[in-house]
């Protein structure tokens, strides 16, 4: 008989290779190196891993629709196709084909960049006076109102990707959207409670029995959302393609449900309604490049006009939201919205000088104007010698493939649940973007005829080198450039891994007839820094800690030293991301 | 044992009982007045929920979301639904100090005429921050009974007022819910 009494502790050979594997798996999920679930606290820091391809997208079936597009063997614009309309079903009030937006497209073997415009575009009757009654502006008419409503453009856009540089058919990517809306999905608290704070519009605009309501009732969180309407619809349009929307059934009954509403929208202006195409602006920030559509959407505008200020300021130095980051960042928000007011627009409309507007001068003209010590009284637009032509709310997605190429795209029918107007039986909401077209009759960026409103939206790639580096984007209406510009530096001069980058705190400033607007802050940003700002001559507005306000941005960042791909989801939203 | 288990069973079927016209601090049965005013304390959405609850019961009312003291004219009962919005603020056109003035001039008033006030909070967990919380404290206190979706009471905050002021408490799962008890709180 051994004896066991003296003979010294053995491990078991088992279960130390256990531990070892278990202590080797948490390390592993800790670093990124491994795919794993995300943690319960939405609001850690969390980078979803891939080394093939990723999708990340504002809920978990979209990039899970997305994901599945690449492994069947798609593409990256085929996946985003197929997520754009996953996210019709599962974040119906942030997007869909009653709406529009823009796509920024990398091809990796030919190296070629491009931008798709699918904005929506006011209809031919519009003109600049259109939202004027008794000598001031009806709010109703531009919101909840069948005026409000713009030529939808997702479509189309959708389509004219596939059609030149995907590699499926509409049919095919439409699949997990009809799926995603005839089975339905478990409603969360952000659906819920923007179904709750869009409970009025939905009651008057669409009905106590339409779809989007639960027996006359917001949607709570753990109840099923199903839109068996929507499947139809999709189903309608897998069968007999975009034609069905811009020309057939669909252009009928949108054209009834806006007249109804009091709108003006045609079946001319559905048929007519085409995407564009163009080269993405440009833009350089020390070894870094970015690439963003160019106007109507402002987004990649302001973020390198942004870029341009901050260039040569000490922003380590100042350490990250510190009172001096914060200070200089707002008054350089106020001056861009100067230029905004004033020079955007359309750029088939009206004359804007891209070219002046993104230049370094000008940048550090900007610069020049800031002064440390204290907010500023006033902040005029530039001025330029020659015009030239360069030619929120929302939702986001990103695609990254294995053979490199990148899709970024945003999308939106403006504010949640857009203007509530569904056509019928079709489960889909029409937006009510005409509300992104100034008030005033003489802005450049007034209605008019077939003119498309200017857009703050800005997704966008970023080299480093010749290497893509970042594909971000992100809702959130004027706050999409400054909440996108801040993950930048985020990202570029503190160090900060994507989904660090994401989850940081932001703030946000803007200005109004050249006048400071407050500064709008998460409440995470220290009180002291808030008293600090306010003794800069700031107005402050303290936020919640994880405010959509900011925006829900998603991202993926390649990683070529370690060849990995990491994809950053915005807790604000329900930001998801899934890789392989 | 038996004893125990009866008085816990009992305890039990009154909580979750939703339909049971809940009883004050002293036993009695808590009951409201028609015409009824509904208006928001906060200018949250939930407002509009309260009209649709009311209609749904039948009763007759009046939704006013801004409402002053001489909006109280034909009222017999207020309904305050407690919720803050920035946005629904934005929409009014008014700031947060200028809603809590609004709100504690139409209160006292109420009070001063003998009205009742009837309080909701039907945005449950999503309704719930810094604002609305302050809006919580200051006004439910003036209120005759409150009903509530639970999830908006996680952390007790209804709970502690309510019993601190003797007002009886309904928590619903979830808005829908809220039709039974309100209802049944009206002549």
């Amino acid at each position: 008989m051994k004896d066991t009494k003296n003979r010294p502790l053995e491990p078991n050979p088992l279960i130390l290779t256990g531990l070892i594997v278990y202590f080797a798996f948490v390390l592993a999920c800790r670093t990124g190196r491994l795919e794993s679930h995300p943690p319960l606290n939405r609001h850690q820091p969390y980078n979803y891993v891939g080394q093939k391809g990723m999708v990340v997208a504002a809920h978990p079936l979209a990039a899970e629709a997305g994901l599945t597009t690449l492994k069947k063997g798609g593409n990256a614009v085929d996946a985003a196709v197929a997520t754009a309309f996953a996210l019709n079903a599962a974040e119906p009030f942030a997007s869909g084909i009653g709406g529009g937006g823009f796509m920024v497209i990398y091809l990796a073997k030919k190296k070629i960049l491009t931008a798709i415009d699918f904005r929506e575009r006011a209809p031919a009757e519009a003109h600049p006076k259109m939202f004027i009654q008794n000598g001031k502006t009806n709010e109703t008419w531009r919101l909840t109102h069948g005026l409000a409503v713009a030529v939808p453009g997702a479509l189309a856009g959708w389509a004219l990707a596939l059609r030149k540089y995907g590699t499926k058919s509409l049919s095919e990517v439409i699949q997990s959207g009809i799926r995603i809306a005839e089975e339905g999905f478990t409603v969360s608290k952000t659906f819920s409670k923007i179904n709750k704070d869009e409970y009025e519009k939905l009651i008057h605009m669409a009905g106590e029995s339409c779809c989007y309501l639960n027996q006359g009732f917001p949607y709570e969180p753990g109840d099923t959302f199903r839109n068996p309407e929507l499947a139809g619809t999709f189903r309608l349009l897998a069968s007999g393609g975009i034609e069905e929307f811009y020309q057939g059934l669909l252009a009928e009954k949108i054209v009834e449900a806006v007249k109804e509403h009091g709108g003006i929208i045609t079946l001319e202006d559905l048929a007519s309604y085409e995407p564009q195409e163009n080269t993405p602006l440009k833009g350089v920030y020390k070894d870094f490049t970015i690439y963003s559509p160019g106007l109507p959407a402002s987004g990649g505008l302001h973020i390198i006009q942004l870029l341009n200020i901050l260039e040569n300021w000490p922003v380590k130095e100042w350490k990250h939201n510190s009172p001096e980051y914060i200070h200089h960042l707002s008054e350089a928000f106020r001056f861009i919205f100067a230029d905004r007011a004033h020079y955007l627009g359309d750029p088939d409309s009206v004359t804007v000088p891209v070219n002046s507007l993104i230049s370094k001068d000008y940048g550090q003209q900007i610069r020049s104007r800031i002064n440390p010590k204290h907010a500023l009284k006033t902040y005029p637009y530039g001025e330029f010698d020659e015009r030239d032509n360069a030619q929120e709310s929302t939702t986001h997605l990103c695609v990254l493939d294995n053979e490199g190429n990148i899709v970024s795209l945003t999308q939106t029918i403006n504010h949640f649940f857009g203007s509530g107007i569904i056509p019928e039986k079709t489960g889909f909401l029409l937006n009510n973007e005409m509300d992104d077209f100034s008030r005033a009759p003489a802005s450049p960026n007034a209605p008019d005829s077939k003119k498309r409103p200017l857009s703050s939206q800005g997704p966008l790639i970023v080299f480093r080198g010749d290497r893509p580096y970042l594909a971000l984007g992100s809702p959130g209406g004027t706050r999409i450039f400054t909440s996108l510009f801040q993950i930048i530096i985020n990202s570029i001069e503190y160090g900060m891994n994507l989904d660090e980058a994401i989850e940081a705190p932001r703030f946000f400033s803007y200005s109004v007839l050249g006048k400071a607007g407050d500064i709008a802050l998460e409440a995470r940003i220290p009180e002291s820094v808030v008293d600090s700002l306010k003794r800069l001559g700031h107005t402050v507005e303290v936020r919640e800690a994880y405010d959509k306000y900011f925006g829900g941005a998603q991202g993926i960042m390649i990683l070529w030293d370690k060849h990995l791909i990491h994809g950053g989801a915005d807790s604000r939203r329900d930001g998801h991301g899934a890789g392989y | 044992m038996k004893t125990i288990l009866s008085l816990s069973f009992i305890s039990i079927t009154l909580m979750v009982n939703p339909g049971v016209a809940p009883g004050n601090a002293a036993g009695e049965l808590v009951k409201f007045d028609q015409p009824i005013l509904i208006t928001s304390a906060g200018q949250s959405a939930e407002v509009q929920l309260a009209s649709v609850l009311s209609k749904r019961a039948g009763l007759d009312v009046t939704l006013n979301k801004t409402a002053t003291p001489s909006d109280l004219k034909q009222a017999k009962t207020l309904v305050l639904v407690l919720g803050a919005s920035l946005k629904g603020l934005g929409v009014a056109g008014i700031d947060a100090a200028e809603e809590k003035a609004r709100v504690k001039h139409l209160v006292e008033a109420a009070k001063n005429l003998n009205i009742d006030i009837l309080c909701l909070h039907l945005g449950g967990e999503a309704r719930r921050g810094q604002l609305t919380d302050q809006i919580i404290e200051e006004f439910l206190p003036y209120g005759k009974m409150a009903i509530i979706v639970k999830t908006g009471n996680k952390d007790g905050l209804f709970t502690s007022i309510c019993a601190k002021h003797g007002i009886p408490l309904i928590e619903v799962d979830k808005t829908v819910d809220a039709l039974a008890p309100f209802k049944n709180a009206f002549i």
